[in-house]
């Protein structure tokens, strides 16, 4: 076959499936690919949690998962961590997009500069973090030098009570993720029309006004989808903990998966334990998920734009 | 009285420049600061990144103080945060000292040079010498200690970024077409893939995976790690490039085939070409994703790891070398700043279009 049959073919069919078949072949290949390396591993997943050491069917894993002694503990963190930080972490990102929104000059480098947090690797910024933090730290060196701290006083940033090591966990984790965030909230506000702004102040509203009544509500749809992708990865928090603390230290969800999968070696109930963990975090995600959809309006504005 | 008029508010206008800089300034500071405390601390020696407090700047050289000391030779160091000499060694073996001075001061010196030292000290009691420090002696460490293991893992992860991107972009992008051109039943759950994938910890489909690869035979090898990083980023580039397709008008390739082109050759002449910037800033998303992975790289390598998991290992390995962490957390942060600076362009593009 030459080319040119090719390219006749091609004019003549293309229009008739283009129409039809023509969206379900475009997507058929990433179905293709989820099927055979996303659900796979996934159906795996979840059957292992459902079976028990002799392979047979099982609630047990989640019994030995309830059970376990850190299991109040992760689930007390992972929630408070989910709450403050999505919060401070949406919050940091509106105010640093707003002001960039502003096109001040040199705003383009501030946007750049901005951005590095959230691409730095992780093994970088545990590397950061845990040589700032230590008693002899970068961190308490700067506050000596300004002179926060009194020669000889040092701030034992990653030992203590929990809420003081929850409290710098979320700081830290804010600060890589902001950025992230920022960027999706930065594009919605680019695709706000100026005019829209600018009718608002003809009308007399002054900045913040403008903000509160036209700025934001246009933002919605942009302040959800940033939200929900956030929340999704905030439940799923645990390298940058085990980095500061180590394993055991500050327990959430994902960290106890990851705990007796790599950790806890030659222990029966080990593997167990780590997929009764790994259901109850998808399930504690995609619950969460579902539930801020719903409040949030999304399922409904879908319905809006179907009919 | 116009002059007089227009003055105040110049100057009104110029104060709130002022004050709006001064506070931009401040809360650029306050982001980057951690950065620069980590990238002062991989030039600091060893010596200096073990005291308190830490020099806010790396020393380019080091000042030296000789004398004779109760075992040999007392050898001092100029602290600047003290601001006085330290005794640092009290050796008799040059071959000792050379061997302090490059591990622990970076501040290479020759035999030569240090036994010319030495001879000074038979005519004076103490002697002075200055010496450049070698600032880049934590990353050359680094790179020697990983030895010649990092060379070919940084290639392996060049090319697990490579086929990440070209599986996520060609997959992903062919989705992010249809949904930015297409109505068709089924739009929503694509739309919503990027958040079904992610609710399902990426560890807990490691270990799957790996019989998955094992009987692909990809384990441990780079096609096997780049099809487990494009599930994640397949979801992703279909957002990305479904919202820079909207940006691009459907007109344009309408009136394309007005003139008689097919659909496809529309989308190749018209689309693409407009597409492409915006195209190559989603690839640099996956590059990004594949390059900083840790966690499954330690999953799915057995012997041959990825350049993130040397660095990892390293810096786990390095605990009490903090300034070689430093160097090795700044090598593999260098391609993100590549990263942020090209794509921060494409924001509107990449993120405008979809939304939940």
């Amino acid at each position: 076959m030459g080319m040119t049959a090719i390219a006749r073919w091609n004019g003549k069919t293309w229009k008739k499936i283009s129409k039809g078949a023509a969206p379900y072949l475009l997507v058929l290949p990433v179905v293709l690919y989820y099927a055979a390396f996303w659900l796979r591993p996934v159906i795996t997943s979840v059957i292992a949690s459902f079976t028990g050491a002799a392979g047979q069917f099982t609630l047990e894993n989640f019994a030995l998962v309830f059970h376990e002694e850190h299991f109040i503990a992760a689930v007390k963190n992972t929630t408070i961590i989910v709450i403050f930080s999505v919060t401070l972490e949406f919050f940091g990102a509106l105010f640093l997009a707003l002001l960039i929104d502003r096109k001040f000059r040199g705003s383009d480098l501030f946007l750049f500069l901005a951005m590095i947090p959230m691409a730095l690797p992780a093994a970088a910024a545990g590397a950061m973090w845990t040589t700032g933090l230590t008693a002899h730290g970068w961190m308490n060196s700067l506050l000596g030098y300004l002179g926060i701290l009194a020669e000889g006083e040092k701030i034992y940033w990653l030992v203590g009570s929990d809420a003081k090591l929850l409290t710098t966990l979320i700081v830290i984790d804010a600060w890589q993720v902001i950025p992230s965030v920022m960027i999706i909230l930065l594009a919605g506000l680019q695709n706000i029309q100026e005019e829209v702004k600018e009718a608002g102040y003809v009308f007399g509203g002054d900045y913040f006004h403008v903000l509160r009544k036209i700025t934001l509500p246009l933002l919605k749809p942009t302040i959800t989808t940033a939200i929900i992708l956030r929340l999704i990865s905030a439940i799923q928090i645990w390298l940058i903990i085990v980095f500061l603390f180590g394993f055991s230290r500050l327990p959430v969800l994902l960290e106890r998966v990851v705990y007796y999968t790599k950790e806890v070696r030659g222990l029966y109930v080990a593997g167990q334990m780590a997929a009764g963990y790994t259901l109850v975090v998808a399930a504690v995600v995609s619950l969460a998920a579902l539930v801020y959809l719903q409040v949030s309006g999304a399922f409904k504005r879908e319905e809006e734009q179907l009919t | 009285m116009k002059k007089t008029k227009k003055k105040p508010v110049n100057i009104a206008k110029a104060a709130k420049t002022t004050i709006f800089y001064i506070f931009v300034v401040g809360v650029m500071v306050a982001l980057l600061l951690p950065i620069y405390f980590i990238i002062s601390l991989s030039f600091l020696s060893t010596r200096e990144a073990y005291t308190y407090p830490l020099p806010l700047v790396p020393a380019l050289k080091t000042q030296f103080k000789l004398e004779q000391g109760k075992r040999g030779y007392l050898l001092s160091v100029y602290d600047r945060v003290e601001g006085d000499y330290e005794s640092v060694l009290d050796t008799a073996e040059p071959e000792k000292m050379q061997v302090y001075l490059k591990s622990q001061l970076a501040t290479p010196m020759t035999m030569e040079d240090i036994e010319q030292q030495i001879a000074r000290l038979e005519t004076e009691d103490v002697i002075y010498f200055t010496r450049r420090r070698n600032l880049l002696g934590n990353y050359q460490t680094f790179f020697g200690v990983a030895g010649f293991k990092a060379v070919p893992a940084l290639i392996r992860s060049l090319q697990i970024c490579a086929m990440t991107i070209i599986i996520s972009l060609s997959i992903g992008g062919m989705a992010g077409y249809a949904f930015a051109r297409y109505a068709f039943k089924g739009k929503d759950l694509l739309k919503f893939s990027t958040l079904f994938v992610r609710m399902f910890p990426g560890v807990a489909i490691a270990i799957p995976m790996i019989k998955i690869l094992v009987g692909l035979n990809f384990y441990d090898k780079p096609i096997g790690l780049s099809l487990v990083y494009s599930i994640g980023n397949i979801a992703l580039t279909v957002w990305i490039t479904a919202s820079i397709f909207m940006g691009i008008p459907e007109s344009l390739e309408e009136a394309a085939q007005v003139f008689g082109g097919s659909k496809a050759r529309a989308f190749l002449r018209i689309t693409l070409p407009l597409a492409l910037p915006g195209l190559a800033a989603a690839a640099m998303y996956s590059f990004l994703g594949a390059w900083n992975e840790t966690v499954s790289a330690i999953i799915l390598t057995q012997f041959n790891p990825t350049f993130s998991v040397i660095v990892y290992q390293t810096v786990l390995g390095a605990v009490g070398q903090v300034n070689l962490a430093a160097a090795g957390g700044m090598a593999m942060a260098i391609p993100a700043v590549i990263f942020t600076f090209f794509i921060r362009r494409y924001i509107r593009q990449m993120w405008g279009g979809v939304t939940i």
